[in-house]
């Protein structure tokens, strides 16, 4: 590759080149994580179950009405997870709860650093009042407990994926924006680019061009990191009630189980499977944050 | 009568403090999961709630609901009303057999040859819990408060709406004169309070009467402490009239657990010593207290009925409309499709696991009087068949599954149901997928105070259930024009802002006749009425399903007698009836499950793996890290 690269001559090719090396040699430090690549191989057995969920589990079993089993069976060669209150197969409304909660998780995230990254980039690079209006609104959303902000959120909003999405969106930006603007502030000291400002770059062009791609490491370290939190706030939400109930997710069923009164009757089978399933998503996206995050972190540079 | 019909609709919209158990149980799914494994396992013995150091006996009842008020004048809650039906006497009671009406405060009745003139005898053996006589005057004062302040007439004012004059002739007698003839004279459920104490009272629509305790009252119990969302206490008040055959408690006292599976555990444990549910035990939960050693689970008809209520287009008094249901439900065929189906029988059997009647008429066939079923001819029953001809016939014809109107716009109707009703949930999601079977689209809006959109109008369809009493001039006035909202989006008494000519006569006509027959032939005309109306469709009556613990209460009246309830009766009997167990009673008990202990530990080990495996990751980059 390094061969390859030294023939080219025009630059775009050149940018490639070097984008290419790069991701090789990220790679090839990621692959030296052994946690890493249990998160990664995990996800991505999770990523194809819930994709393949109609193929594996079948179209119909989340129906109530067409529900094959009786009320809160036992584990069973039919049942391998035993069933809930409706007689459906709590394996398969597991299959399916992942889709949710991967969707969920993604899109929260997603959101959550999208937010977190303009504000931070635009408040590191405006001083000044700018800077102060928009640090101090973060500040605020920083000493407000997320949870209860993303409960009242998704009380007076309507009950919704897409209302548990934003609420965790738009309540736990306020970490991302910080470090985001402290990057910025670290990359805007550096003399290049006063040099691109001298030869006549405006703020958009500064943002852009020079200090966002120097975030964006940082800020895809971030972002996995978030999903596992993201996913475990839906849990959270959907197990308060404040997601739609007629949607499958993890944290609904635990939900549902408990007030079918599934604890005090030790139905073990319905409230283990949704639990564990959390953890063991929510374990794998922080594993590969780890590994994103100490092949990526600034501080100890680029490691080959 | 009132409060305890009110019930239904403030006991499911008033639990928002359960959130705060909520949270706490949701803090982690395995730490969940774990405590579940090992509450029961951690605690065997059950503790002996009776056998305290002073000898008292106290009988604990985990209930769900908050007090919203202890002034008779304001509560309007099952929790408070019923507290009052222990502190207060009523002027009648009614039987714990059959429900016939019995004598309280008054022995004897009579009305007037013209009907409009009430003569009651007051008892001169009942007295005040501070010593003084309980007379005619304490009743004919709370009356007449009810009538002159409108503070006072909040919870009960329908009773005194249509009273001329009420006065004490003398301590024995009270004379009610009313405006025209009114049938539920004998049942009227309000609270008398002592003059001595409520004359002094200066704003009866905010006090609460939770300030001195104990407070003064002449039912066979007295209110000693309270604190919110924690307790009740109330005493045994040994002057009280009517004496038991049996040793009684000593002391009542209602916990509050916002969760009902932490109430159950806490009956397993011996904490408390009966739980009602709110509004039942789950099958679940009753499944799994049925094997247990000295728990009985005690199952009767129950008082309400369960129905999809449609918005019918709402107004004010003077005919203003508001609110935003959907113009389609104007439509009688379309009301009458969707709730044909409706597969009532379905919710009984997977919903309710058999701890419900299939609904019919809008009154519960336990009062047999009033109970009412379709005719053959008449009856909606389950027909997807029916259901989309009769969509078609009203212009709703099917266009790629879904069912299209005139505008080109498809059906699809918003559901309001109570968050904090697990029923509403479970059934919401069996109408989606049935609906969905004849092109109807359905988006369901659990929130936790549904009254804000209700009184609002801004819903197509809503869960209902109310609670019904022996007399059912509530549960039947709610419907009148009468009872809708001066104002547009003001809490008023009306239920589904339903006001139709036909059934306001048929109202009046019972109300004023006093011959029972007669009257109960007006009540199931209205019945029919709403039936036919598609406004009010019922699905099931749902069981009272609750458990007490046998080695702490010997025996205790179910109301009726034959397969009845016993919280939330219409009178004072379960809780005045029952009767202390002693040691020899309790069977030992140790028969707590073993699998829970396994699932515990299993869960456990699987928690400290996890943890372990997190830990030394964690090390181990840290070790990278510091390279």
């Amino acid at each position: 590759m390094t061969t390859q690269s030294l023939k080219v001559t025009s630059p775009r090719a050149l940018a490639r080149a070097r984008k290419r090396q790069s991701a090789a040699r990220f790679w090839k430090s990621y692959r030296s994580h052994k946690g890493g690549l249990w998160g990664l191989g995990l996800l991505f057995l999770i990523a194809l179950v819930a994709i393949l969920a109609p193929v594996l589990v079948g179209e119909d079993s989340q129906s109530v009405t067409d529900a094959p089993g009786g009320p809160l069976e036992g584990p069973s060669g039919e049942f391998p997870l035993g069933t809930d209150q409706f007689g459906r197969s709590v394996l398969a409304l597991v299959v399916y709860g992942a889709r949710v909660s991967l969707t969920v998780g993604l899109l929260a995230a997603f959101l959550c650093v999208a937010i977190g990254t303009v504000i931070g980039i635009v408040a590191g690079h405006f001083r000044g009042w700018y800077s102060t209006v928009l640090m101090r609104i973060t500040d605020w959303f920083l000493v407000m407990p997320t949870l209860v902000l993303a409960i009242a959120l998704a009380t007076v909003m309507d009950r919704s994926m897409w209302t548990v999405i934003i609420a965790i969106g738009v309540t736990t930006w306020p970490t991302t924006a910080r470090l985001v603007r402290a990057q910025t502030l670290a990359v805007e000291s550096r003399p290049y680019i006063e040099r691109a400002r001298a030869l006549g770059g405006g703020h958009g062009h500064i943002m852009t061009r020079h200090v966002l791609p120097n975030v964006m490491p940082l800020v895809l370290a971030q972002t996995t990191m978030i999903i596992s939190s993201a996913i475990l706030t839906e849990a959270t939400l959907a197990f308060l009630g404040l997601s739609d109930p007629t949607i499958t997710s993890w944290g609904g069923m635990l939900q549902d189980a408990r007030e079918a009164g599934a604890v005090s009757a030790g139905d073990w089978w319905y409230l283990a499977p949704p639990g564990i399933a959390i953890a063991v998503v929510a374990l794998s996206f922080t594993l590969c944050g780890r590994a994103v995050e100490s092949v990526l972190n600034p501080k100890l540079g680029v490691r080959s | 009568m009132n409060n305890e019909a009110q019930q239904d609709r403030h006991h499911r919209t008033a639990r928002p403090a359960r959130r705060g158990a909520r949270i706490l149980l949701a803090a982690g799914a395995a730490a969940f999961t774990l405590t579940a494994g090992l509450a029961t396992p951690l605690n065997p013995a059950p503790q002996q709630a009776e056998a305290k150091a002073d000898g008292k006996k106290t009988l604990t009842v985990a209930v769900a609901q908050s007090v919203d008020s202890l002034s008779p004048f304001l509560a309007q809650r099952l929790l408070s009303t019923s507290i009052l039906r222990l502190t207060n006497e009523f002027l009648t009671n009614y039987d714990p057999k059959d429900n016939h009406v019995v004598p309280g405060f008054a022995t004897e009745w009579k009305s007037s040859p013209d009907k409009l003139t009430w003569t009651y005898t007051i008892r001169s053996d009942s007295k005040w819990t501070d010593g003084q006589k309980a007379t005619a005057k304490d009743a004919a004062f709370t009356f007449n408060k009810m009538m002159t302040d409108e503070g006072a007439a909040t919870a009960n004012g329908s009773f005194v709406g249509n009273f001329k004059k009420v006065t004490a002739p003398s301590d024995t007698q009270l004379v009610i004169e009313l405006k025209k003839p009114q049938a539920t004279m004998t049942a009227l459920d309000v609270p008398i309070v002592p003059e001595h104490i409520w004359k002094d009272v200066k704003d009866y629509s905010k006090f609460n009467n939770d300030e001195k305790f104990p407070i003064v009252g002449n039912g066979p119990f007295e209110l000693t402490a309270y604190k919110t969302d924690q307790y009740v206490k109330l005493r045994a008040n040994k002057d009280f009239w009517r004496k038991s055959e049996k040793p009684q408690f000593d002391e009542i006292v209602f916990k509050t657990y916002k969760d009902q599976d932490a109430a159950v555990a806490a009956l397993r444990k011996g904490e408390v010593s009966f739980v009602a549910g709110s509004p039942a035990l789950t099958p679940a939960q009753a499944a799994s207290l049925k094997g247990e050693k000295n728990i009985k689970v005690n199952e009767g008809p129950g008082r309400r009925f369960y129905a999809i209520a449609v918005n019918p287009g709402w107004k004010t008094k003077d005919g203003k409309k508001f609110g935003d249901g959907n113009k389609a439900l104007l439509d009688k065929r379309v009301r009458q499709a969707l709730f044909r189906s409706v597969d009532t029988k379905a919710i009984v059997d997977k919903v309710f696991q058999g701890h419900a009647v299939q609904g019919e008429g809008y009154i519960p066939p336990r009062f047999s009087e009033y109970f009412w079923k379709p005719t053959d001819s008449q009856k909606l029953s389950y027909d997807t068949a029916a259901a989309g001809k009769l969509l078609d016939e009203a212009g709703y014809p099917l266009k790629d599954g879904k069912r299209v109107g005139k505008d080109g716009k498809p059906l699809d109707l918003r559901m309001l149901c109570h968050a904090t009703d697990p029923n509403d949930k479970a059934v919401g999601k069996y109408l989606k997928e049935w609906w969905g079977k004849i092109g109807v689209g359905l988006k369901l809006n659990c929130v936790d105070d549904v009254s804000v959109p209700w009184y609002a109008g801004e819903y197509d369809l809503a869960f209902d259930g109310w609670s019904v009493n022996p007399d059912p001039d509530f549960v039947l006035g709610i419907h009148t024009c009468a009872a809708l909202p001066i104002k547009a989006r003001e809490t008023a008494a009306t239920d589904n802002g339903i006001c139709d000519k036909t059934y306001d006569d048929l109202y009046n006509k019972q109300l004023a006749e006093y011959d029972p027959a007669k009257r109960a032939d007006y009540v199931k005309q209205m019945e029919s009425w709403l039936y036919d109306s598609g406004y009010m469709n019922v699905m099931a009556y749902p069981n009272a399903v609750e458990a007490y613990r046998t080695d702490q209460i010997k025996s205790i009246q179910t109301m009726p007698t034959a397969a009845g309830n016993i919280y939330g009766q219409d009178g004072y009997w379960s809780w005045w009836s029952a009767e202390p167990a002693t040691a020899s009673d309790s069977s030992d008990s140790g028969s707590s499950s073993s699998t829970g202990v396994v699932i515990g530990i299993v869960i456990a080990a699987l928690v400290v793996i996890g943890g372990g495996v997190f830990v030394m990751r964690r090390r181990r980059t840290t070790a990278d890290d510091r390279e």
